[in-house]
């Protein structure tokens, strides 16, 4: 039972990953962009979801408002930072791009108080749900299900509705789309909105999960999606998702086995690097 | 008409100079900006605070006290140009250092040489005092704390088996170094110990395992934003056992996190909020929230106090000479800090305070124990 | 004060060397390393393990050179297997994977870090000293380089990878060397910055530093060794003179990457370029 649990824990720390994981490797198979600054807008999906929960007491407006704000800052960023850039390398993107995360999280330092926020009235956390002798809470049963919707609800659109299949000919051969009539800049606006969405549901998710929102949040996780998705081959929504929940696996069994060697947030990355000397292009990378 | 101008403003020079003369500066530094920049506001207020209190009654040897405050982001390559500019610059009489152990340590080595008395507030690396004989600490080292827990845990639950939950850090380690040490003399089994980074806010394998191990108490180590979560996911994992936390907990964040989930917690090193003494511990928490907007924090007694208590070294030694500053310092008995009452200092300049046993109850601290045991609290002598 | 002056002037020293160490790898081959921290850490532990053992000054820092550049070196395979983005995170990788190991090892004091080391036994003025002058012959080894051969080949490299191999240039070792000299330095660095703080704990070498070292690199202009000089001097005096810059320093610091790259991604050596080529045109 000890070790299914582990595993089941793991899982649910996977799906936590993927769903910031799948907005970073969106951005990346579009743009070719590092989009670190993905972070903060998983970061502002948390502060806006506790202080409009707090404020007004209504759990759902703080999901919805902070959906709807990561949706907007994701966008912004794209269209002030990464569009009059895409004639750059890509390095130039990515560090404008370390440069809007210093200023996002130094900006919630100062709006929102270096000290975190706890949400008020948290329902969820505390009551359980008894699985196969497993015990989760709530919140983490409400990730497992959000991801696996959200992102099964993606690949609908991805294959069945018009925008969707634009969206997937622009990834493949952004010419080719755009001589077929796809406009690329509304396959790019989807993109961010999604990806960003994403992120901020992800972020209220976790300040939830954690009872605490803090400004340093978004680091952490969003240090380990950069690794999942060139784990999974960068761009590969698919592969991404994979490395995602076997990433969260091998970190909650290395944290205890491993813990005298190596600290568990290196964990993530030994394993990065060793896949890829093997396999450069990652766990399903097309090369 | 223009005699007289001439006149108030030399009249105002010379107040002005009096005033800016009068003055005693000590210096202070914190980490204001960065990561730990929530510390860094907390420290500087509570020094402001006892700052300003003293001013108000009339300063030292008659004269205002100054601090000068500075940012040291909490590296030591800021902490010690800092320090150089203190002592050159400012000239300052003393320092108190309101910050973490790396810059406090970096910081030392500077004004030993300089011979300016330093006090780390709250910087609990063991090095920091073994620089030299100015160097001065006001608050308890990890592994006095760490085994103080154990004379706790032993004394009230005998002969238990305890798994130990501690954060990666050199306090977290030190105080786990301690307990490790005492626990086996007093009867306690030690199942197993576990490690997180202080970033870590899921603790889900490791409460699966401590389930596995079954233990009959539950030592944490941590500060309150990994105690919060990893405290309510103890409970919510269906580990009923007591759980025993370092004195990192302490915060009223703590409760925010965890909400009931914190009721029953024992905190070793904790500062009981409702005590009478000392005199200004109720006043300081009420300035402190007014403020800063929200509960004060340890780290800012600790600083209010260290304050407090160089101005009255100054005091008793009846001059800013740095040297007298020292000796007084070094002879401090029994002075009232906000966390307990400072025994005496030892020859390194540690310090010997009966460790205080706080308990959540209620949604605040509540004073539960004193351990005043000086075979394990005496700080150790290098 | 001058003990103040001695202490800045160490500080921009050690930051200089770092920030050109980064640049060799970053700036003249092209290989994007966001974990060079790692290095100087490497560097660092080791000349502050084998100075508490006694080993004298002149010894540790050649040490912490050598150790540094050696795992440089192994380190600097990765980039034979992956490039640009895979680069980026994988040297970030190795910076937490170097991070994560170090806190755990006993030997190496784990999170308490290393203390207690001795003085450099050097008047602080004269340390400085030493450093500038350490960071000066950085500078001219630098300047030499652009214009050789190896400088050359370091450009083909960053350039079009592929292209120089057609040339004939031996793409492999050229960005070994990158690595090994600039990981080197890195290490050089870590142990001067031992003797200045006189303590070590691993958050020094984290992945905000690393951050910290590639911004240096890129406000001067990646390549450019005048302008990562002019930048780290700027950015590391700027907190002191002035208050607004210090309190809002990490919002100043993000800022300018933004404005910089945004604006000017050749970096101040590019800027500074156009204007002179303005003025001649004038």
């Amino acid at each position: 039972m000890y070790f299914v649990e582990l595993a089941v824990k793991g899982l649910v720390y996977g799906c936590m990953y993927a769903m910031m994981a799948v907005g970073l490797t969106l951005v990346y198979g579009l743009l070719r962009i590092l989009h670190i600054a993905h972070a903060g807008v998983f970061a502002l999906g948390a502060f806006v979801a506790v202080i409009v929960a707090n404020t007004t007491g209504s759990l759902a407006l703080g999901f919805v408002l902070a959906t709807a704000v990561s949706a907007i800052l994701g966008v912004a960023i794209y269209r002030f930072a990464y569009q009059p850039l895409l004639a750059h390398p890509p390095f130039v993107p990515m560090i404008v791009s370390i440069g809007i995360f210093i200023v996002l999280q130094e900006g919630f330092r100062m709006v929102f108080g270096a000290y975190g926020i706890a949400f008020d009235t948290n329902p969820w956390y505390v009551s359980t749900v008894e699985l196969a002798g497993v015990r989760l809470n709530q919140v983490e049963v409400a990730m497992v299900i959000a991801s696996i919707v959200l992102l099964v609800g993606f690949g609908l659109f991805a294959s069945l509705t018009r925008a969707g299949i634009g969206w997937r000919a622009t990834v493949t051969d952004p010419q080719m789309a755009t001589s077929f009539g796809v406009d690329p800049i509304r396959v790019r606006y989807l993109n961010f909105i999604f990806g960003s969405g994403l992120a901020g549901i992800a972020g209220a998710l976790v300040g939830l999960l954690n009872n605490y929102v803090e400004p340093t949040m978004g680091g952490l996780v969003s240090y380990k999606a950069l690794a999942i998705i060139v784990l999974g081959g960068l761009g590969s929504v698919r592969g991404t998702l994979i490395a995602s929940l076997i990433l969260g696996v091998v970190e909650s069994y290395g944290t205890i086995y491993l813990a005298d060697v190596f600290d568990r947030d290196a964990i993530g990355f030994l394993f990065l690097i060793v896949v890829l000397m093997m396999r450069p292009q990652g766990l399903l990378g097309r090369g | 008409m223009q005699k007289s101008l001439v006149a108030a403003a030399l009249a105002a020079g010379l107040l002005f100079a009096g005033s800016a003369a009068a003055q005693i500066k000590i210096g202070f530094h914190a980490p204001q900006s960065g990561p730990a920049a929530a510390d860094g506001k907390s420290s500087t207020i509570g020094a402001e605070i006892a700052r300003d209190w003293i001013n108000e009654k009339g300063g030292v040897l008659g004269q205002k006290i100054e601090l000068v405050i500075y940012d040291d982001q909490n590296k030591p390559d800021q902490a010690v140009p800092i320090a150089n500019k203190l002592i050159g610059q400012d000239k300052v009489v003393a320092t108190v250092s309101g910050s973490y152990s790396a810059p406090t340590r970096a910081a030392a080595a500077v004004f030993q040489t300089a011979g300016i008395p330093y006090f780390s507030a709250y910087g609990v690396h063991p090095d920091i005092t073994s620089g030299g004989n100015f160097a001065f600490r006001g608050v308890t080292l990890g592994p006095p704390q760490g085994k103080g827990a154990a004379k706790f845990i032993a004394d009230k639950w005998p002969k238990a088996k305890v798994s130990v939950l501690t954060m990666n850090n050199d306090f977290g380690q030190s105080i786990a170094d301690g307990f490790k040490e005492e626990a086996p003399k007093r009867g306690l089994t030690l199942i197993k110990e576990y490690t997180f980074g202080l970033g870590e806010r899921q603790f889900g394998p490791i409460i699966a395992s401590v389930k596995n191990d079954n233990p009959d108490v539950i030592y944490a180590i941590g500060y309150y934003f990994v105690g919060g979560p990893l405290v309510a996911q103890l409970r919510a994992g269906g580990l009923k056992q007591p759980i025993v936390a370092a004195q990192a907990f302490d915060s009223m964040k703590l409760m925010e996190i965890a909400k009931d989930a914190a009721e029953g917690v024992f905190v070793v090193g904790g500062m009981d909020r409702q005590r009478a003494t000392p005199p200004d511990l109720q006043p300081f928490e009420t300035e402190f929230k007014k403020r800063a907007g929200y509960d004060a924090e340890a780290v800012a007694a600790n600083c209010y106090s260290a304050v407090m208590l160089m101005a009255d070294a100054i005091k008793r030694a009846g001059s800013t000479d740095p040297k007298k500053i020292r000796e007084a310092l070094a002879a401090t008995k029994d002075f009232p800090m906000l966390t307990g009452k400072l025994g005496y200092f030892n020859s390194v300049g540690e310090m010997y305070m009966p460790l205080e046993v706080t308990v959540v109850k209620g949604g605040t601290f509540q004073g539960a124990a004193v351990i005043d045991d000086t075979a394990i609290l005496a700080p150790p002598g290098k | 004060m001058s003990g103040y002056i001695a202490s800045l002037v160490s500080v921009i020293g050690i930051n200089m060397i770092l920030a050109l160490s980064l640049n060799i790898i970053t700036g003249f081959c092209g290989q994007v390393s966001l974990g060079h921290a790692a290095f100087y850490g490497i560097g660092a532990y080791t000349a502050a393990y084998l100075s508490k053992l006694g080993v004298p000054l002149a010894l540790t820092l050649p040490a912490g050179a050598a150790m540094a550049g050696l795992i440089g070196i192994v380190v600097g395979l990765t980039s034979l297997r992956v490039r640009h983005d895979f680069l980026a995170v994988t040297t970030m990788g190795i910076g937490f994977v170097f991070l994560g190991f170090v806190r755990k090892q006993k030997w190496l004091g784990a999170e308490l870090g290393i203390s207690g080391i001795p003085a450099p036994g050097l008047d602080p003025l004269v340390y400085a000293l030493l450093i500038v002058a350490i960071a000066g012959l950085i500078i001219v080894f630098c300047v030499w380089t652009k214009r050789s051969w190896m400088g050359f080949a370091f450009d083909a490299v960053a350039d079009d990878e592929d292209a120089a191999r057609t040339v004939g240039i031996n793409v492999p070792v050229y960005k070994l060397t990158a690595f090994g000299i600039g990981t080197a330095l890195a290490g050089l660095a870590g142990g001067l910055y031992v003797y200045f703080a006189r303590i070590i704990l691993p958050d020094t070498f984290d992945f905000v530093q690393s951050i910290a070292i590639l911004t240096m690199v890129v406000i001067g202009g990646s390549g450019s060794v005048w302008g990562v000089v002019a930048s780290t001097i700027a950015l590391t005096l700027l907190p002191e003179v002035s208050r607004a810059a210090s309190d809002y320093r990490l919002l100043i610091f993000g800022a300018m990457l933004i404005l910089v790259m945004r604006f000017s991604p050749g970096g101040l050596a590019a800027w500074a370029r156009r204007y002179l080529a303005r003025r001649q045109a004038a």
